[in-house]
């Protein structure tokens, strides 16, 4: 039996809880979701540079709430998660991106005023 | 006080529910009656309820997945029943139905609940009951690596199909297919809780999954016997890792899209509603980015079923091992990229269409890798077609089927044409049926090693004989009404030309009745001829995995002494080389789980939570969430030190095995040996 199967203080995930590390994570996160949020109530962007500025926000959120939150690296208690992160990865970008090119070709067909919204060169 | 409940909301007046009630409250009677004459309350609790033992816990999804594939049978003979008797404008209508004997809310529940029930509460539980038992047997684990994580998913999917059960007696069930017909779905067009039901009956159950592939997958990766390298694995073993990767990464997109709809229903938000910003095919999209990954989901174990039994009946090693376990896992990946063949007719662009297309044509690849291999392990061995045999046969002739009729819908021009007609369901029930078949082989080839005795071979072949003609009846029948146009989902059909089929597909039921009978014929017979149908560890004689090395039945701390594994098929290699008969030198301490009342009693609150919520009885639902946090506090501060059984505890039981098994007649030592403790 390790040492922190007998004391679960002493276990390395709770040895990485850091409040510094959480509230840095918290707040981060959600200032990057507020500024993704005010771009898509302002309308203020080009289409396909709105599409781009929200998708590396979401990648900074994420990577805030992997890193700071989760505490995500490659220790040995936290190298499976890790892994288990990186391995999902492709389908987050599979599942949404072919989401995304579905409905990009779908709003033409059937919802006319999203052309407007996508711009008419579509 | 009691939400949206009424006693008004009993349909009483349902001849058929209440029927249907009569029949449930009788059996669940003379079991309780049974249980209390024969006093065997306490072992049900303390041997069964609270055991975190991987094999009972796999068991008792078995039986939670069979009570619910019976009930869905009886909604397809229901369904069958009214199609055959509501063809043309001249047709009688019986029981305040203008046509046939159903109403059509009443229709539209019954396809709702066949659906629902037989994808997530009879083929998907029953599968995970075999890889519970049968994944720590073929690493050679103790145990799974979270044993009561495990018991934890277990009561979840119960109280998940409690609450399916309990629609039938206690207002509707979803009248929205079970695919949640958008934007049916949605609180204005589905006022009722039959909506309801079905949100929070799929959210408890898919929770209950996620949480068991996190467990199967962790004990694949960590708990394997010394010497058990990845290329060592049992094919079932490798089937499973995909499986439950599969349903890892997939039913919490399920969750998300569930989660949005309640949103949608509770909270008034616009997810999926055509205005405010809202995109009601965005429910269609999120619903099959899980559901074609959930249908791998429930073939690629019954494929490493058959892959199990295929070669152990061809006395010969499985042809192709590697490029098997390349072909599961390419199948697992490109599952999370076909979604989109399910609704080709939504309106996407050309481009989008032929990249689904191509994708769903690839998984023909793989597949097919997998039919070749079975024949080749067939090809030159010396064949025997006991009962496991015949079902995997079948199985793969069904795949075949299936699997051809599927390459056609992956064309989006065919798919276009027979879009929602019954072509597409007879498509699917034939790869469905792939999984049936693969259950009931994995059923008849490992029954006699968890229970110590042979299913009667007798009945079992009528079984199978009685089934394949009912599928092949049904079936083949419907394939031809869609092709004559004859559309799903139709509780009246308008076309007379179609009755003769519609028979076909009646009398196709009539034999699936019959075969039935003999399932709990050979059930019957089985149990009162246990005694001259018991067996050693290895009943086939030609098994070849480490499941069969230990004794049988299998004792509850499945091996004396962990092996180490030599190589592919270890037991066929020892049986081959003389060495079965070899006993471990000295035997050790055996260190196993406690049992909890913890993950039922967790389960009943989820039950309670999933009931408030669908009939907005909210000091319910909350009381029964505080009392899920409030036990898994609770628990967090029992001793989880487990028990130890010495190892001349262990020696005493190899030599005298009687009473280790899953069945007793008295309370088993561990349990005893706990409660002494406490």
């Amino acid at each position: 039996m390790s040492a922190h199967e007998a004391d679960p203080l002493d276990h390395p995930e709770v040895r990485h809880a850091s409040p510094l590390a959480y509230v840095s994570g918290y707040l981060l996160s959600v200032i990057f979701m507020a500024i993704a949020l005010l771009l898509t109530l302002r309308h203020t962007m080009h289409y396909l540079n709105f599409i781009i500025a929200v998708s590396i926000l979401a990648g900074l959120a994420l990577l805030a709430q992997a890193l700071l939150m989760f505490r995500l690296d490659l220790s040995k208690s936290q190298q499976w998660k890790t892994f288990s992160l990186i391995l999902v990865l492709p389908l987050f970008v599979l599942s949404v991106g072919l989401t995304g090119w579905m409905f990009h070709t779908l709003y033409p067909r059937t919802m006319m005023h999203f052309m407007q919204v996508q711009g008419a060169d579509m | 006080m009691f939400g949206r409940l009424t006693l008004g909301q009993i349909p009483y007046h349902n001849g058929i529910v209440l029927g249907a009630f009569i029949f449930a409250a009788g059996a669940g009677l003379v079991i309780m009656a049974a249980l209390t004459y024969y006093r065997k309350w306490g072992y049900l609790i303390r041997e069964w309820i609270t055991s975190l033992d991987h094999k009972k816990i796999g068991v008792m999804y078995i039986i939670v997945g069979l009570v619910m594939l019976f009930r869905g049978f009886i909604d397809g003979v229901m369904i069958r029943t009214q199609q055959a008797m509501a063809d043309g404008p001249h047709s009688a209508g019986h029981l305040q139905a203008l046509h046939g004997y159903l109403p059509p809310f009443h229709f539209d529940q019954i396809y709702s609940s066949h659906g629902t029930i037989m994808i997530i509460f009879a083929v998907t539980v029953v599968l995970t009951g075999f890889q519970n038992i049968i994944v720590p047997l073929q690493i050679g684990a103790r145990d799974m690596a979270f044993p009561y994580l495990n018991a934890v998913s277990l009561w979840l999917t119960a109280a998940g199909a409690a609450l399916v059960m309990i629609s039938l007696f206690v207002g509707d069930f979803s009248h929205a297919g079970w695919v949640g017909i958008i934007p049916l779905t949605e609180l204005p067009y589905s006022p009722g809780v039959g909506v309801d039901y079905w949100d929070w009956a799929l959210q408890l159950s898919s929770l209950g999954t996620t949480l068991g592939a996190l467990n199967l997958i962790t004990t694949i990766v960590m708990m394997r016997a010394p010497g058990m390298t990845w290329f060592r694995m049992p094919f079932f073993t490798w089937a499973s890792l995909s499986t439950q990767t599969i349903g890892l990464t997939a039913f919490p997109v399920l969750g998300v899209a569930l989660a949005l709809l309640s949103s949608d229903r509770y909270l008034g938000t616009h997810f999926y509603t055509g205005g405010m910003g809202g995109n009601l095919m965005l429910y269609t999209d999120l619903f099959w980015i899980w559901g074609h990954p959930e249908v791998y989901f429930i073939i690629l174990p019954a494929w490493g079923i058959m892959s199990e039994v295929i070669p152990v009946f061809s006395e010969k090693a499985l042809f192709g091992y590697t490029v098997m376990v390349a072909a599961t896992l390419s199948i697992a990946g490109l599952s999370w990229a076909v979604w989109l063949h399910h609704f080709f007719t939504m309106g996407a662009g050309p481009g989008v269409n032929l990249f689904f297309s191509v994708s769903t044509m690839l998984v023909g690849i793989p597949t097919g890798v997998k039919v070749f291999n079975w024949s080749l392990t067939l090809y030159r061995g010396r064949l025997r077609f006991e009962t496991p045999m015949l079902w995997a046969i079948g199985g793969l002739i069904l795949l075949l089927v299936g699997g051809l009729t599927g390459m056609m819908l992956a064309i989006p021009a065919i798919n276009y044409t027979v879009h929602n007609s019954v072509f597409v369901i007879a498509h699917f029930h034939m790869m469905f049926l792939v999984s049936v078949y693969g259950i009931f082989a994995g059923m008849m080839f490992w029954f006699p090693k968890v229970f110590g005795f042979r299913l009667d071979e007798n009945s079992g072949r009528k079984f199978f004989i009685f089934f394949s003609l009912g599928t092949a009846t049904t079936f083949s029948a419907m394939f031809t009404l869609g092709f004559m146009g004859m559309t799903r989902r139709l509780d009246y059909l308008y076309d007379p030309h179609w009755q003769p089929l519609l028979d076909i597909e009646e009398f196709g039921i009539f034999l699936y009745c019959v075969a039935v009978f003999y399932f709990f014929k050979m059930i019957y017979v089985s149990l009162r001829d246990r005694a001259k149908e018991s067996h050693g560890q290895d009943v086939w004689s030609t098994s070849r995995t480490l499941e069969w090395m230990t004794l049988t039945p299998v004792p509850y701390y499945n091996f004396a002494v962990i092996p180490e594994v030599h190589g592919r098929d270890e037991w066929a290699s020892r049986r081959e080389s003389g060495f079965e008969d070899s006993g471990p030198e000295e035997y050790e301490d055996i260190h196993l789980p406690k049992s909890s009342i913890a993950p039922a009693v967790i389960g009943a609150l989820a039950f309670g939570f999933g009931f408030g919520m669908t009939w907005r009885i909210w000091w319910m639902a909350g009381l029964s969430l505080l009392g899920i946090i409030g036990v898994v506090i609770l628990r967090s501060f029992a001793d989880q030190s487990g028990i130890v059984l010495s190892a001349d505890a262990v020696r005493r039981m190899e030599q005298k095995p009687e009473g280790t098994g899953i069945i007793t007649d008295h309370i088993s030592p561990p349990v005893a040996e706990l409660e002494a403790l406490s």
